[in-house]
């Protein structure tokens, strides 16, 4: 009689501490949420119209950043889509020219800083075979022929508006999930021969992405100079 | 010697327990994986008076380091939050309030002005309930972005268990 009341005395002691320590665990919880998000307020950028003050857009880009896809070094994905006159266009076309391929969206604020700078690399490396590809990774009812109408008209207006100088290409989320793409914008840098050579997540500084550029001219002028040698 | 037996598998099955989530720290995964930007932090229930207008306000949270835009985003191409419910039986939804946005520009891009939300933010649904147990189910859908990338449009999953006494 006497150990079964042990028994149940340590029972219901035992049931009392877990639930102290139930309460003690979530009261902290709390509070160190409580800590962290007084700490993770956005810093904004202030609003006061002084141009002169601003950080230029190359300075302000992801300089710091270390994002680049598990892609690079590999063969780029293959992939063909439809442009937005409804023409099929595969990565296939390209082999044997540098290529630019950059996932993009309307909705996307840093892609808006990033497409005038490829406008501009599109016109000034041209001479060296560079093409770029742009994918609209916006979001399109195929299955309502209406909504579909109004979503591939605002995506030619956006382009329209950009002054977008080289093909833009409706996503598709089988082509976007094969590319690894989860945030905009995504670009890719690739070779003559198809090899992805280097990649930004995010909007990189212009340098970087002409950087990029030339490694992807230089990548594949060497391996086919190569190739071409050997050949002879 | 069972009764201790007993006692110490109790114990231990308690103990194991209580190191797994507990009910109102699971709801901030609720549907959403890891992936979400945004979460749901309370209600899990609201008891209002039945019959009666009432506020449910709604408490949200967005990752640090992101901002989503507001209900009324300044550009036409922008995606703005919304919360997407389906009115169960017994359950009337008169309107969603959603809170103004804050002043906000990428760095890259100062002279193009956002309204977003950044932190945490509250929707107040104004809503009137019969008597009973009513399960609102609905969605916050709404696009992040950070300083420098965009994420794609998500819904979150919300459930509020609307209690009309």
């Amino acid at each position: 009689m006497k150990r079964t009341f042990l028994v149940l005395a340590a029972m219901v002691t035992a049931v009392v501490l877990m639930i102290a320590a139930g309460v003690i665990n979530f009261e902290k919880r709390r509070e160190a949420e409580r800590a962290r998000m007084q700490g993770a307020q956005l810093t904004l950028v202030p609003d006061n119209g002084q141009a002169g003050s601003s950080p230029s857009a190359d300075d302000a880009a992801g300089g710091d950043m270390e994002n680049a896809s598990s892609l690079d070094g590999k063969v780029a994905p293959t992939f063909t889509l439809a442009d937005l006159n409804g023409n099929k266009v595969s990565l296939a076309n390209y082999k044997g020219r540098p290529l630019v391929v950059d996932f993009w969206a309307t909705w996307c604020g840093p892609c808006k800083v990033e497409i005038p700078w490829f406008e501009k690399l599109h016109d000034q490396y041209a001479g060296q075979g560079l093409e770029i590809l742009g994918v609209s990774t916006d979001d399109l009812d195929r299955d309502d022929p209406a909504k579909l109408f109004t979503q591939k008209r605002d995506i030619a207006d956006f382009v329209s508006k950009m002054h977008m100088n080289y093909p833009v290409l409706l996503g598709e989320d089988a082509v976007e999930d094969k590319w690894g793409i989860d945030a905009m914008p995504t670009t890719f840098f690739i070779d003559r021969n198809g090899k992805i050579v280097a990649s930004t997540i995010g909007l990189a500084p212009r340098d970087v992405i002409e950087s990029d550029i030339r490694k992807a001219i230089a990548s594949g002028q060497q391996e086919s100079g190569v190739k071409l040698g050997a050949g002879l | 010697m069972r009764l201790v037996t007993a006692a110490v598998t109790f114990v231990a099955l308690l103990a194991g327990g209580a190191a797994q989530k507990l009910p109102w720290q699971a709801a901030d995964d609720a549907g959403g994986g890891g992936q979400q930007k945004v979460h749901f932090l309370y209600p899990q229930q609201a008891t209002v008076a039945a019959g009666k207008a009432a506020t449910v306000e709604m408490h949200f949270r967005i990752n640090e380091g992101l901002h989503i835009n507001s209900h009324a985003p300044l550009q036409k191409s922008l995606i703005r939050t919304e919360l997407i419910e389906a009115e169960p039986q017994g359950v009337h939804i008169a309107a969603v309030d959603f809170p103004a946005g804050s002043d906000y520009a990428f760095p890259a891009d100062p002279s193009q002005k956002l309204s977003v939300y950044s932190g945490e933010f509250v929707l107040r649904m104004h809503v009137t309930v019969g008597r009973g147990d009513h399960l609102l189910a609905g969605q916050l859908r709404y696009q992040a972005c950070d300083d420098h990338t965009c994420f794609p449009p998500r819904n979150l999953p919300v459930s509020i268990d609307i209690v009309g006494n």
